[in-house]
């Protein structure tokens, strides 16, 4: 009776489950699907879907003029606004050969660096929840406010500024701006060593992610990670410094990259860790060039009036949060673009992630996912 | 073993590290808390000390707000708008003249003469998003976001939450029905088909 | 036992034994169910504030009357739970009906009649069975049959996962606590709750209360043990990962809204209190006055005991806000690799001690 019924059953078979993280999910930052194959905990295929967040910013920027596709740029990148807009003025500049005031270019890089500290202390302290720890996540968002209280000062806005414009800034700043910055800098940097003793040293947190998800140099640069990502790797290459483009060649910053400290070069940690280090960068940047800034003259000198660039085309390249931040730019001569198209740095690194990923845990999956600390808005775009 | 017991005194200092922190936290929270209970205490509004001349700058993000009296229908805020939430259609009238019946002013408080009736000029905050756009290009200076160095012209309002979905649809027109846009706009009319 | 006494006194009684156990059944278990949700509304109020002030926040509060939460947000945990109540409860068209609807109940079930051998006080205990803490032992990992069986009958696979999960953990994590228990059972030599206490009179080291956490090192250690083990079982932070819910979602309970949902969240809080009473009474003197021989009445004793559980729930509580989660591989190592080796070392330890010095 055994026999037979083991006959018609047949052999024991484990079988592949699909599992579909999202588009409903508490982490996968946005709405994206992850159609996982899995061997019970163990993950041997990531295939991310993406697409829910698709607004057609690429296809909507050749039907609007160019001072309107600024708002839409906020809103690819809604964590990295003021470098979004960063990089769109500095390609606009360059192809219709516009040379800013130097304190426009001053409170561009204090914006920039700003707002990279904050998307930073977001994708930390959402790095935090993914790993189950709740409480960095609040200290960081805590600390966030206080930026975003900055940018509401000096533009109104908290989070999509519309606020760097092609030849110059929206507002000026406010006069006593260095030293509500100052006092936050104070403020803010030694709250860095308290969140690496609560959460970055942390005996459990290291288990979680050192040794997870390791990406070496090589898959790095063969997909074309950058930013943070690729620097956790080992790459010290940064367009800040290596293709410096506003003034970022003035100041004297480190660019950190992973060590491989606590395991190897490349894993969660060392991305994690990155981002630590480079907002204590940007905080040093801040510094320089408050205490640089040039005074007086008017923002809005080298606005111009219809934004009517030349017949060519124009691929520049910034650092955002996020990475390499790309837009490419055709213009026909009129008013609105002929083509636009943004690279984005979130979607090459949520594109390694099945290559990184297989192998681990099902846990481990959502600790790289958040350790590549991608946008969803700015990959649908 | 030397191994197997220095990650046990790792784990435990590192995690007795972190519970200081956050008991440090929690004995320390009159002074650290951060929360404002807020229909009854607000965040305050920075102060907007700002370079150069304040009534240039618009350093709010807020409800749009605009001086009906003082719009010309030059459609030039309607243009810039990205996202197309502001309709603005208008008709010809005497150039400079009062036209009581539908509240029409002639001379804007900058003292240029208008030559347009507005008949609709709808602001749907639902679509708005907010970029300040279409306060820079405005020759009058007639559409603002509310509060900030307009403070005093319009109240900050920043709950502006409605029930119904159309209730955020701002219609700033003055009322007016059709027989008196016609009876404005037609003397116009009549005067150019006699000429 | 009270059943035979009742049938001895009352002269009627005999007639119907039957009715006398019902009665009596019903007398005991109505005040613990009373103060397992009076308790868990108090430990939800509690963990509110706890986390809110470790991250820099003040919870729930309210000024004035109306839809506020009423002075310093107390009311709150009542909105929480009226709110729970009030939800629809859906049950999912492809679920195991049954079993679905009978899976929470077997989860509380085994928190509620774990509380049944809990010294509250010299007087107060449901049930002083000569095998007290073995008897919590057996029943309290009984809610892991109503989590698989959550798991399994939501027919979603994040349920799946969160209930082998918590099948492994729960396993795995008897073993040291019961280890740990040994150790307790070596020095007192008997498995009765009371027994347990009654043998932690007097003082110790000349001026610690004698009690079994500082009797020897290894007791000491297996506190911490039988404890962190403890907060294994009932899926809290650092060992949530059936839950954990920014990987699985919910875990086991994804699918359950409603009252449903209440009973699992009241059964991980009467679960908590359970191991922090089991740790309270076989550890630290139960009902015992920290000063022997100071307010040591029954009165106080009721206190002290719920007083030193509450100090172990908010120990719960301050470790699930500071700390991140553990892999599931990792909680395994930890347990087997970690816990059961020095487990094993304590008893042996314990052995030794009570041998050579007493």
């Amino acid at each position: 009776m055994g026999v037979a019924a083991a006959k018609e059953i047949g052999p024991v078979q484990a079988e592949e489950m699909v599992l579909n993280i999202g588009p409903q999910h508490p982490s996968t930052h946005g709405v994206l699907r992850l159609k996982v194959k899995t061997d019970g905990e163990i993950v041997s295929e990531v295939i991310p879907y993406i697409g829910y967040l698709h607004r057609c910013f690429e296809k909507h920027a050749e039907s609007i003029t160019y001072e309107q596709v600024i708002p839409f740029t906020d809103r690819c990148d809604y964590l990295g606004s003021m470098n979004n807009n960063f990089g769109f003025a500095v390609a606009m500049e360059e192809l219709m050969d516009i040379k800013v005031p130097e304190r426009v270019e001053y409170i561009r890089i204090i914006m920039a660096e700003l707002n990279r500290i904050a998307s930073h202390l977001l994708a930390l302290g959402v790095y935090g929840l993914d790993v189950g720890a709740f409480t960095p996540f609040l200290h960081m968002f805590r600390d966030r406010e206080r930026i975003l209280d900055i940018f509401e000062l000096t533009c109104g806005a908290r989070l999509l500024y519309n606020y760097m414009w092609v030849g110059g800034v929206s507002h000026d700043l406010p006069r006593n701006f260095d030293s509500i910055c100052i006092d936050f800098l104070d403020y803010f940097e030694p709250k860095i060593p308290e969140f690496n003793e609560l959460l970055t040293t942390n005996k459990i947190f290291i288990e979680r992610t050192a040794d997870v998800g390791v990406m070496p140099a090589e898959v790095a640069i063969s997909y074309g990670v950058s930013g943070p990502n690729l620097r956790g790797s080992g790459v010290k290459w940064d367009v800040r410094r290596d293709e410096p483009y506003s003034i970022y060649d003035k100041f004297d910053f480190e660019i950190p990259v992973g060590s491989g400290d606590v395991g190897t070069l490349g894993d969660c940690w060392d991305r994690y860790w990155v981002r630590m280090l480079e907002m204590m960068e940007s905080c040093k940047i801040i510094r320089q060039a408050l205490k640089t800034i040039p005074e007086g003259g008017d923002v809005h000198q080298m606005v111009p009036k219809k934004i009517r660039p030349p017949k060519g085309s124009i691929y520049r390249r910034t650092e955002s949060p996020r990475g390499d931040l790309g837009y490419y730019i055709i213009s026909d001569g009129s008013e609105i673009p002929f083509r636009m198209k943004m690279r984005s740095p979130a979607l090459t690194a949520l594109s390694v992630l099945d290559e990184i990923s297989a192998g681990w845990m099902i846990s481990d999956v959502i600790a790289i996912l958040g350790s590549l600390d991608i946008v969803l808005g700015e990959i649908d775009r | 073993m030397r191994a197997y017991l220095r990650t046990i005194w790792e784990s435990v200092s590192t995690l007795v590290t972190g519970m200081t922190i956050t008991w440090r936290h929690m004995v320390n929270i009159r002074k650290g808390n951060v929360t404002l209970q807020y229909p009854e205490e607000r965040w305050p509004r920075p102060e907007r000390d700002i370079g150069f001349d304040q009534d240039d700058y618009n350093v709010i993000r807020s409800r749009l707000h605009v001086d009906m009296d003082d719009c010309i229908g030059c459609l030039k805020c309607e243009r810039v708008c990205p996202v197309d939430c502001i309709k603005i259609e208008t008709e010809k009238v005497d150039k400079g003249e009062d036209i009581p019946d539908v509240g029409h002013t002639g001379i804007t408080s900058n003292g240029t003469k208008k030559a347009l009736l507005l008949t609709r000029f709808d602001i749907d905050m639902t679509e708005c998003c907010y970029c300040n756009l279409c306060t820079y290009p405005c020759p009058e200076e007639c559409i603002y976001m509310t509060g900030g160095p307009n403070s005093e012209k319009h109240p900050i309002d920043y709950e502006f939450s409605q029930f119904d979905r159309n209730d955020m649809v701002y219609r700033f027109a003055k009322e007016a029905s059709e027989e008196q846009v016609e009876k404005a706009t037609c003397v116009k009319n009549g005067e150019k088909k006699n000429g | 036992m009270i059943v035979d006494y009742l049938i001895d006194i009352i002269p009627f009684a005999a007639d119907w034994p039957g009715l006398v156990f019902v009665s009596v059944v019903i007398f005991c278990a109505v005040p613990v169910f009373l103060f397992i949700a009076v308790y868990a509304l108090v430990a939800i109020y509690g963990e509110l504030k706890v986390s809110s002030f470790m991250q820099d926040k003040i919870g729930p509060m309210g000024q004035g009357v109306g839809l506020h939460a009423g002075k310093w947000g107390l009311l709150q945990p009542i909105a929480d739970a009226l709110k729970l109540i009030l939800k629809e409860d859906i049950i999912p068209t492809t679920a195991d009906r049954k079993l679905f609807i009978l899976a929470p109940f077997i989860v509380f079930i085994g928190a509620f009649i774990s509380m049944a051998a809990l010294p509250f006080s010299q007087t107060i205990i449901v049930a002083d069975m000569n095998i007290g803490i073995f008897y919590i032992l057996a029943v309290s990992s009984l809610g892991v049959i109503g989590i698989i069986l959550a798991g399994w009958s939501s027919n979603n696979k994040w349920s799946l996962y969160g209930a082998m999960r918590s099948a492994a953990q729960i396993v795995s994590y008897e073993i040291p606590a019961g280890l740990s228990i040994i150790g307790v059972v070596m020095i007192t030599g008997t498995l009765s709750m009371q027994g347990i206490i009654e043998h932690q009179s007097g003082f110790v080291w000349g001026i610690l209360p004698n009690w079994i956490i500082f009797q020897n090192p290894f007791t000491f250690l297996s506190f911490f043990l039988f404890f962190i083990s403890g907060v294994a079982e009932c899926n809290r932070t650092p060992f949530d990962i059936p839950e954990a819910e920014s990987e699985l979602v919910a875990g086991a309970f994804t699918e359950y809204s409603g009252m449903r949902y209440a009973f699992f969240f009241l059964s991980e809080y009467a679960n908590m209190f359970v191991v922090s009473g089991v740790a309270a009474a076989a550890f630290l003197g139960g009902w015992r006055s920290p000063i022997p021989g100071v307010l040591d009445t029954p009165g106080w004793g009721i206190m002290w005991f719920i007083g030193k559980s509450m100090f172990l729930i908010f120990m719960m509580m301050w470790f699930r806000w500071t700390w991140p989660r553990l892999r599931v591989d990792q909680l395994m190592s930890v347990c087997w690799k970690g816990f059961i080796p020095i487990a094993f070392f304590n008893i042996f330890g314990i052995g030794i001690w009570k041998l050579l010095i007493g």
